[in-house]
């Protein structure tokens, strides 16, 4: 690969740009301009009226965790430990018992995400060997008044639906 | 002295004292909401009051609560208690004070007796105001010093360094100025501005030094910690400098303070180059003369002017998402009323003045009346400004500060004042 290399022309050594003054008022035109253009009409800024109008939330986007179950109805995941060796900031901690739906040997019989530590990092979905944690829900905001409700369980994690069809989960990033 | 003399002693105290606390609260909601607008952003919006926002000057308000509410703590290490506390108290004094000298109208004549409209009628003028500013570095310093905080340290002698920098060429633009004006008395040098040269233009400081002006214009700036002067604090650099270790309202006075001095200093740019109180081409006797046809004027104007405005209102005052039963539809009609009552007492007014000939006395406080309006106009244009350059330019380096300051300012004043004796010297 040849090394590209792009020369930039330095800026501010004209005897013009040295007065300071000229480039001054030249920036202060640009802000004006800005200023100008809102206060003649507030529809026109770059801004999202949060929260009353919510983000558009694409499929690859990392929310909040779910597991997720075979059409059965029973969990995927047979705590494999992956998730919890991979996380970076060692936040979720399952406990292992025997399976009894006949699936396979084991399945977790405690399963808790603590949220505060939770960087949203998405390693736990992609060291998932049986795809049964997901950060598909699109849930951007996990906010309470108590520690405690932010360490999600394996209850709640297995209720919250995803927000995406499956085709659009699997297609995300391409 | 008469009831009369102790009122208007009463009226100018209380405008002095008033005026530049009220332009905190609007120094500071133009800050926001201009900042907003120049980055394509709307700026704090939401607080309000039973739904009214006021476009945004509740948020003043509220953030007002919250730094009285605050802990109000001095940190163990500080071993100079009373200076710390003085400093902010200092900064913001020096600063309210300093107004005090500044005209905000013509001389009033009142049943033969005159009064200057000025809170403290001073005739040193311009040497009040340089000792004020002068003065509330020390301040800074103080805050700086006494913290007892190596970033406190760091931005008060920033400060110093600066002030020293840029008092001089400062100090120099005034000399030229009162080279042309022959006078340091402020009401005396805004009188001189209502003069025309040539006979059609406007005789402003402005048009006689367009040197000093921008002179002046920089190392005011840097007087009042502006950005891109705003060294003393650095957020970038010194993490807050002086004001690093206060908290609650003592912080509150620093950045009262510095809003308050943003004002005068945009007082005194308007008093010395801007013409003051002087509406162009309209002298105070011209007005007196002619005060039936200029209320005339203004009374077709108003209406206009408010139709505009509360189009403006109308258009802007809504939600930019769909929403059912716009509340903000409610507010903007409560505004538009209350803007035509406003508009109809003020036409009342005028009228009054139009069909019942008014004695002497009456016009001369119309004009009075005019004149501080233009005056007030003027200042906030100019605090516009200073907003308007804080978020235009970035922070300039130390070394590139002191250069500007000694480099170039210092030889242009230099040269200002000979161009400027060498000009009156020639004239006269
Ligand atoms: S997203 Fe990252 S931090 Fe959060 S649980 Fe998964 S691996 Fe751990
Ligand atoms: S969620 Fe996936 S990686 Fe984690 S324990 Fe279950 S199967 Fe293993």
């Amino acid at each position: 690969m040849t090394v590209k290399i792009k020369t930039l022309e330095r800026q501010g050594s004209t005897f013009i740009e040295k007065l300071y003054l000229v480039e001054v008022f030249r920036g202060m035109r640009t802000t004006f301009g800005h200023f100008w253009r809102i206060l003649l009409d507030n529809s026109k800024s770059y801004v999202r009226h949060y929260p009353e109008v919510k983000p558009e939330i694409t499929p690859r986007w990392r929310g909040r965790h779910r597991l997720t179950t075979h059409e059965d109805g029973t969990m995927k995941c047979v705590a494999c430990f992956m998730c919890q060796t991979n996380c970076p900031s060692h936040c979720i901690s399952i406990e292992a018992g025997e399976r009894v739906d006949g699936k396979s040997e084991k399945m977790p019989i405690r399963f808790e995400i603590d949220l505060l530590e939770c960087i949203y990092c998405g390693y736990c979905v992609e060291a998932c060997p049986m795809d049964a944690i997901r950060m598909d829900t699109g849930i951007y905001s996990v906010i309470s008044s108590e520690r405690s409700s932010v360490v999600k369980g394996m209850d709640e994690l297995l209720a919250t639906p995803g927000a995406f069809s499956e085709e659009d989960y699997k297609k995300r990033g391409l | 002295m008469s009831q009369l003399d102790i009122l208007m002693v009463v009226l100018r105290v209380a405008f002095g004292a008033f005026i530049p606390i009220c332009f905190i609260a609007i120094g500071v909601w133009m800050e926001r909401r201009g900042a907003g607008f120049i980055q394509d952003r709307l700026g704090p919006n939401r607080c309000n009051i039973f739904g009214f926002r006021a476009g945004g000057l509740v948020q003043n308000l509220a953030d007002g609560v919250k730094l009285i509410f605050k802990e109000d703590m001095i940190a163990g290490h500080i071993q100079h208690k009373f200076y710390f506390v003085l400093a902010p108290v200092l900064v913001f004094f020096t600063a309210l004070v300093s107004f005090a000298v500044i005209p905000f109208a013509d001389t009033l004549i009142l049943g033969g007796k005159s009064y200057i409209m000025q809170t403290v009628p001073l005739d040193i003028g311009i040497l009040w105001f340089l000792a004020c500013t002068g003065f509330a570095v020390y301040g800074i310093i103080l805050a700086g010093w006494s913290s007892h905080n190596k970033y406190g340290i760091l931005g008060g002698l920033r400060s110093a360094a600066q002030v020293i920098a840029y008092e001089i060429p400062m100090g120099l633009a005034i000399v030229s100025l009162l080279v042309v004006y022959g006078t340091v008395n402020l009401s005396e040098i805004a009188r001189f501005q209502g003069q025309l040269l040539f006979g059609f233009i406007p005789m402003w400081g402005v048009i006689l030094q367009p040197l000093g002006v921008v002179i002046f214009i920089v190392a005011a700036f840097a007087e009042t910690n502006r950005t891109p002067f705003d060294f003393a604090e650095g957020e970038s650099e010194i993490v807050a400098g002086f004001h690093i270790e206060y908290s609650s309202m003592k912080f509150g006075m620093f950045f009262l303070g510095e809003y308050v001095a943003m004002f005068v200093s945009s007082a005194i740019i308007v008093t010395l180059f801007f013409g003051g109180y002087q509406i162009p081409w309209l002298a105070t006797e011209t007005m007196v003369a002619y005060a039936q046809p200029i209320a005339i004027v203004l009374m077709l104007l108003l209406p206009v002017i408010t139709y505009y405005f509360t189009n403006w209102i109308r258009k802007n005052n809504v939600s930019h998402y769909n929403r059912q039963n716009d509340p903000l539809v409610r507010e903007a009609n409560v505004y538009i009323k209350i803007c035509w009552i406003l508009a109809a007492a003020v036409e009342l007014i005028l009228l009054t003045l139009v069909v019942i000939n008014p004695s002497a006395d009456g016009v001369r406080i119309f004009v009075v009346l005019l004149q501080m309006a233009s005056f007030l106009l003027k200042a906030t244009i100019m605090c516009f400004v200073y907003v308007w350059v804080r978020w235009t330019l970035p922070r300039f380096r130390y070394d590139q500060l002191q250069k500007l300051g000694w480099q170039i300012l210092l030889p242009m004043s230099l040269v200002n004042i000979f161009i400027t004796s060498a000009v009156v010297v020639a004239l006269s």
